[in-house]
């Protein structure tokens, strides 16, 4: 008896997730709108659900002392795999898309924070490529080592153009690096392209080499910089952290002090970088650094080399599969620091303020989690 | 047979009058008789009393006055409309309409949750605007669709011009009538209703046959497969089926508006400071506020669509279910967990598709029918309401006729 | 003491059966040392070979231990059957002396025993760690994508009173939680191996931490 009723339960199961994956391959504005679970709802032409909105109105009647230049927002490390195997990363990237939409007035631009991929592999880049696409606003795209080391980068060249390059915005000079290079460490190993791109997909191996911007990056980037005026702010996007967190995971980018010290003679830096999933501050002399939180999942506290400014954000309950996960948004202000929006998704927004940096975190202190990781 | 209850009913007044005074030289505020619960097996001592307000300790006599204030209608506008009418304890202190309905038929937006354990919500109502029973208590007297008293000063004088209550009044808080105090009455009552006696109670504490083989696979499945037990927490320590958070799983979020307007509206409401609690506990019970649920409270995006996860104890006798009382059957209910709730985006991150066969959607439904309590049971066929009570007290039996109907 | 004895002199009779074995294996005629060590190589650990100085033919157990040098006989040079039935007695012997005298039943031998299984078991359980498919995950989800070096996991921490589970658990109970729940695989059996090889690898992964069960 039960064996039959078990079999057409997952075959129903079964049908309606390739039912889910199919509507995400006809990525048209209705069937996005119906994956995404606000059919119903959006019968008015409003969405549901703008979480930052709502926080719009609190930073703002909050701060009248100064409004921001402008905002751009961010989405990252979505690490999407093949349509066919997971469905959690690709409903998690959908619902950073719907916020950042819903975003009220529009942010200037958006950043993809890099790991679009999992695994480099050609469907899943296709797949975010076509999920990114519903993005309104205009969108700068950041590499990851997850979407270069199959294929050295080739498929995300194809899809979205050179990964280094540098733009100005309302008097902000922008500066997008490609810092996930490695030292050749497959060819001696005769590894194939998918086991590089897996030991690099790895946080926890010793066999991968530490990321650099590497040689070249380092010359195009002393080049770029010596256009701009030092006293015009800079914000850099790099996925790879810009300083040296932990070296065992990779939370590490080997040439840092290099690039550091190309930013120490401006007057206002600041890096937003992906890759570490997770709440993270620091401060090197006049450089801000701010980490993104991930779509996909969120990574651990390293057991050591914690940026001393970094607030941590809450111990993730694995019951909740969108706890620790999130996306943001970034208010740049006229010196060039900016304030980050932590959208954590199922936690209490947080903001890092440029003034609790400004000041070494003596104010303007974001509340700590009461369990830390350890 | 008569005169033998009314010699009683003298010794029983008697007695009350002894202890209150007796209890009066002791402390003046709390006058009477401490009360000593006789606890069902699944609820921890140390927790009921530790739950017990400072400024409200359980007497014998406030608890009868509890009681019988719970049950009296003339405490609504029309004399219609008791505690009880929402709270009945012939339906295991719920309602069997899927929403709340009040004076005149009136109808609110949410389903009634029972009072049974009750005091052990961290915070009371389905979005937690209330942080204890005796809030809660106000809550309804003064709400339009509800009793809809005009004001708590209404209430009083109400209440005052009852004789009977007046004097008790005095008895138990040595005061004259006042809103707290009856709120602290009506609460002491409601912490003497309380759930832990089910045949699920008997095999947890080891009685392998208290429960059938379907049930047993079906608390497996609430433990494992079916992902249950995250929120609907039970251990001998909290044996309560909640863990008293907040959750989106999706109901509502369909059939209504415009959350970002009505979301905005509230914010801006609370900005000007016009949101205290009881236009809180209004927006609260109007259509499309009502779904915005713990937002109302918290006013965080992330409580946009999330109610409080409510205890299964009795389950079986609380029909219909959900905040809004939208489904009719626990099978429903179970259904809809199964195919991952009501997508939207905030649905919480716990709520996902269960792959649960029909087989299995049986046992955990037999299994959710073995959290009933057998006291509770006996009063919803029928015997007196009077058994349910946790204690035997010679208060409570001498005025237990008052003011029944 | 009457067990243990007996184990030893069990233990003694097979390394002897097992050496004149050898002897009289292949050509049935004198075997050369070297033959013997080939067999060791395959089917035994490795031990450092003894030599001696003055370069004469160096006989030695698979204990790693017990050598004898054979004077008169050089290196490289094959012992007639007498002769190496003659040494063999003698060892064994030796043996025999040397285990009359241990306080200890555990020999060097038993500690490479339980370090090479425990070091195979946890790396069992590090490729498990990073392995969706070998625990049964279906979306692509391993567990060291949570938990790097398995950090997180507080190995140490457990049985503990679990969130989720909402009881006290094991740490396998909890690892059977990630698998069905995160990893969206069915739990194992509570002895499945692959369960204590994973349990193996966390441990080690937070050996010399205090053990501190019921810390959150």
């Amino acid at each position: 008896m039960w064996p039959l009723k078990w079999k057409k339960r997952e075959q129903e199961y079964r049908r309606e997730r390739a039912d889910f994956f199919q509507a995400v391959g006809r990525l048209d504005r209705r069937s996005f709108m119906k994956i995404a679970g606000t059919a119903g709802a959006l019968a008015a032409a409003q969405s549901i659900l703008p979480p930052h909105s709502f926080q719009l109105v609190d930073v703002v009647e909050a701060q009248t002392a100064e409004k921001p230049l402008f905002r751009f927002a961010y989405i990252s490390d979505t690490h999407l795999y093949e349509r066919t195997l997971n469905e959690r990363f690709v409903k998690a990237t959908l619902r950073a898309v719907q916020d950042i939409n819903a975003l009220d007035p529009q942010p200037d631009f958006v950043l993809f924070g890099g790991d679009l991929a999992q695994l480099g592999q050609p469907a899943e880049l296709e797949l975010g490529k076509e999920i990114l696409r519903e993005v309104k606003a205009p969108i700068k795209m950041m590499v990851g080592e997850h979407d270069w080391f199959l294929d050295m980068g080739e498929r995300w060249r194809e899809h979205f153009g050179q990964p280094q390059y540098s733009f100005d915005h309302k008097g902000i000079h922008f500066i997008t690096l490609m810092s996930v290079n490695e030292k050749d460490f497959w060819t001696e190993r005769k590894m194939t392209p998918m086991e590089r791109m897996l030991t690099v997909a790895g946080l926890d191996n010793s066999l991968q080499s530490r990321f650099e911007v590497g040689d070249e990056g380092r010359a195009w980037l002393r080049r770029d910089l010596a256009k701009v005026p030092r006293t015009t702010p800079v914000v850099i996007f790099s996925h790879s952290p810009l300083y040296k967190y932990y070296e065992p995971w990779n939370f590490w980018t080997a040439d840092a002090d290099q690039v550091q010290a190309m930013l120490f003679p401006f007057r206002s830096v600041t890096v937003i970088h992906g890759h570490t999933h997770q709440m993270l501050t620091h401060r090197i002399r006049n450089i801000h650094f701010h980490g993104m939180l991930s779509t996909a999942w969120p990574w651990p506290y390293a057991p050591e080399g914690l940026p001393k400014l970094t607030v941590q954000m809450d111990r993730a309950d694995p019951f909740d599969e969108a706890d620790g996960t999130g996306d943001g948004t970034i208010d740049v202000y006229r010196g060039g620091y900016v304030d980050k929006n932590h959208n954590l998704w199922s936690r209490n927004p947080l903001t890092v303020s440029r003034a609790y940096l400004e000041s070494w975190g003596r104010t303007n202190v974001p509340p700590a989690p009461e369990f830390k990781s350890y | 047979m008569k005169t033998r209850f009314q010699k009683l009913k003298i010794f029983l007044i008697a007695v009350s009058l002894g202890s209150m005074i007796l209890a009066l030289a002791h402390d003046g505020s709390a006058v009477g008789q401490k009360f000593k619960p006789d606890l069902p097996p699944a609820i921890p001592a140390d927790l009921w009393e530790l739950l017990i307000p400072k400024d409200n300790p359980m007497t014998e006599a406030k608890v009868a006055l509890g009681r019988d204030l719970y049950f009296d209608k003339r405490l609504s506008v029309d004399d219609t409309v008791s505690c009880a009418t929402c709270h009945d304890p012939k339906t295991a202190f719920a309602q069997p309409t899927s929403v709340a309905e009040g004076v005149g038929g009136k109808k609110g937006a949410r389903n009634s949750p029972t009072v049974l354990n009750a005091m052990f919500n961290v915070e009371q109502f389905w979005d937690g605007r209330a942080k204890s029973l005796e809030e809660q208590a106000k809550g309804p007297l003064i709400n339009p669709i509800e009793m809809a008293m005009p004001s708590h000063e209404a209430v009083v004088a109400k209440v005052k011009k009852i004789p009977e209550y007046a004097k008790r009044f005095q008895a138990v808080f040595a005061r004259p009538v006042n809103i707290d105090d009856l709120a602290r009455a009506i609460a002491a009552f409601e912490r003497t209703q309380l759930s832990g006696d089910s045949a699920f109670d008997r095999f947890n504490a080891g009685d392998r046959g208290a429960l059938s083989e379907e049930a047993q696979r079906g608390f497996e499945l609430f433990k494992g497969k079916g992902r249950c037990v995250t929120c609907h927490e039970f251990n001998a320590s909290s044996p309560f089926f909640t863990d008293f958070k907040y959750h989106n799983i999706g109901i509502g979020m369909k059939a209504s508006g415009n959350f970002e307007q009505l979301a905005r509206q509230v914010q801006q409401m609370a900005q000007a400071g016009k949101l205290d609690a009881d236009a809180l506990d209004k927006l609260s019970l109007t259509e499309g506020f009502s779904e915005l649920g713990r937002f109302l409270v918290t006013r965080q995006p992330k409580d946009v669509g999330a109610f409080k996860t409510p205890t299964l104890r009795d389950i079986e006798l609380t029909a219909p279910y959900m905040h809004d009382g939208s489904m009719k059957t626990l099978r429903e209910t179970i259904e809809f967990y199964n195919k991952g709730g009501e997508g939207n985006p905030n649905l919480d991150g716990g709520i996902r598709k269960l792959d649960l066969t029909e087989q299995e959607i049986s046992d955990i439904e037999a299994y959710l029918k073995s959290l009933t309590s057998e006291r509770v049971r006996r009063l919803t066929q029928g015997s007196s309401q009077f058994s349910v009570f946790s204690f035997q007290s010679s208060a409570v039996r001498k005025y237990s006729s008052v003011f029944q109907e | 003491m009457i067990n243990k004895s007996y184990k030893l002199v069990t233990l003694a009779a097979f390394a002897l059966a097992a050496f004149m074995f050898s002897f009289s294996d292949r050509t049935g005629q004198a075997i050369s040392p070297g033959a013997v060590s080939a067999v060791a190589q395959q089917n035994q650990p490795r031990h450092p070979e003894a030599k001696s100085d003055s370069g004469n033919l160096v006989v030695q157990l698979c204990d790693g231990k017990t050598s004898m040098e054979i004077d008169g006989v050089r290196e490289g040079e094959v012992l007639t059957p007498e002769k190496a039935r003659e040494v063999a007695a003698k060892m064994m012997a030796a043996v025999a002396a040397e285990q009359s005298r241990q306080t200890s039943k555990w020999t060097e031998r038993d500690r490479l025993t339980w370090e090479r299984e425990q070091k195979r078991v946890i790396e069992e359980g590090d490729k498990l760690f990073h392995d969706w498919k070998a625990l049964g995950g279906t979306i692509g989800i391993s567990c060291d994508m949570c938990h790097p070096n398995a950090s997180n996991t507080h190995a140490e921490t457990y049985p503990k009173f679990q969130t989720q589970i909402k009881k006290v658990v094991s740490i396998r109970e909890m690892i059977n939680w990630c698998i069905e729940n995160p990893m969206e695989g069915k739990p194992l059996p509570l002895d499945d191996p692959r369960l204590i090889a994973v349990e193996a690898y966390m441990a080690a992964q937070r050996k010399g931490v205090p053990l501190d069960p019921g810390k959150h």
